[in-house]
């Protein structure tokens, strides 16, 4: 049974902590909750279309259609992110300074959640898909250890919930007027890593094989598969041993989602800019 | 800007042009039935890179792992996945099914 926690646990980690973010992030927007929601509700069912088909996408590509998936919802996820920074410092500062108003400007407050909805939604795919395998295993597996399996996969989606609401609770306990630059950084760095994540499975599948050397290699410090090392990996991206393709990818989205944030800002209200 | 896109297309261009997704690697078959890998070890020689083509024969959806090969993959049940692993130092690395991965463990050993 504490196995089947600890698997299900690992998987829905990283979800956890990005629903988290993004329900911190959002804090305050019309009708983000449900926007929210309905990422959370598509990615379970996406997470089951796969799940279903798995055999036939891991058929795909000569044998590497998972590693392609996976690039294509990180990529989209990625993107999604970066917009959202961009967007939400050009236009959205004055809807997190003011949130208690949000009501009277929905427009601006219904884009950019539709675009954590479906990072969201992404993040819960890509998990749950795996979740949905264990837990298929789990029911045509015969046997009496079959209950206890279950009730372990319960407790561990259940501490997966738990992960969110620390990860959003913790964060509220920031003042409001600095909630939005330290969410702005925590996205920007979840895109970070996402996307030396992506550039990890192309090369995964062979599709690109320039830059492969590993730079460093410490797995016997901090393993990625420990929960301390999940956690890392999720928010800033740690990895134990990245190639350099995947450091190259991790530092020109982090340059390119602050650049261009620092270039929407706009430039009547320099004093908005400390705090960092 | 516009030229610097055309660049890049360029570069992403030549980056995937003729990389097949399955080269000629040498590939080394293994089964997963209940909780046993056969092979157990799977011997390899060092610094090529090769592929591993896992069939799994339960029911059961399985996910083969191996940290430090970079696998992390997922098996439906009554399957086969392809994993490519690159050039490995002499050594001995442990790769799991995850779902099960107390008694379920294999070697690659690459010599």
């Amino acid at each position: 049974m504490i196995g089947a926690a600890i698997i299900v646990f690992r998987e829905v980690i990283e979800a956890g902590l990005i629903i988290g973010i993004v329900l911190a992030a959002t804090r305050g927007a019309t009708g983000s909750r449900l926007f929210i929601a309905g990422g959370v509700a598509t990615g379970i069912l996406g997470a089951c279309v796969v799940a279903f088909f798995m055999a036939a996408i891991a058929g795909a590509f000569d044998g590497f259609g998972q590693e392609m998936l996976n690039v294509v919802i990180l990529a989209t996820a990625v993107i999604m992110l970066a917009w959202h920074n961009i967007w939400m410092s050009g236009h959205g500062r004055e809807l997190a300074n003011e949130m208690s108003a949000a009501g009277r400007d929905f427009a601006l407050g219904k884009r950019a959640p539709l675009a954590l909805a479906v990072v969201v939604g992404t993040a819960v795919l890509r998990e749950g898909s795996e979740v949905v395998l264990f837990l298929y295993g789990v029911s045509v597996s015969n046997g009496g250890s079959a209950a206890s399996l279950a009730a372990g996969s319960a407790a561990g989606l259940g501490l997966g919930v738990v992960v969110s609401a620390l990860t959003y609770f913790g964060l509220l306990r920031i003042p409001p007027r600095h909630l939005f630059t330290v969410t702005s950084w925590l996205i920007a760095f979840l895109a970070a890593g996402m996307a030396a994540q992506a550039a990890g499975f192309l090369q995964q599948s062979g599709a690109v094989e320039q830059f492969a050397q590993t730079v460093w290699d410490t797995s016997a410090y901090l393993s990625e598969s420990s929960v301390v090392g999940r956690i890392l990996h999720t928010l800033i991206g740690y990895s134990e041993a990245p190639s350099l393709l995947q450091l190259i990818a991790y530092v020109v989205t982090l340059a390119a989602i602050t650049g261009l944030t620092r270039l929407a800002r706009p430039a009547a209200r320099p004093k908005l800019v400390s705090a960092e | 800007m516009l030229r610097s896109l055309l660049v890049c297309a360029a570069v992403a261009t030549t980056a995937f042009t003729g990389t097949a997704f399955a080269e000629a690697l040498k590939t080394y078959e293994l089964v997963l039935k209940g909780d046993v890998f056969t092979p157990a070890e799977i011997k390899v020689p060092a610094g090529a890179a090769f592929m591993i083509k896992m069939k799994n024969e339960n029911a059961a959806p399985a996910e083969l792992e191996a940290k430090l090969l970079k696998i992390e993959k997922v098996a439906a049940g009554q399957s086969s996945i392809v994993v490519r692993v690159r050039g490995l130092d002499p050594g001995k690395y442990l790769f799991v099914d995850e779902f099960q991965e107390q008694t379920a463990k294999g070697y690659v050993i690459a010599e």
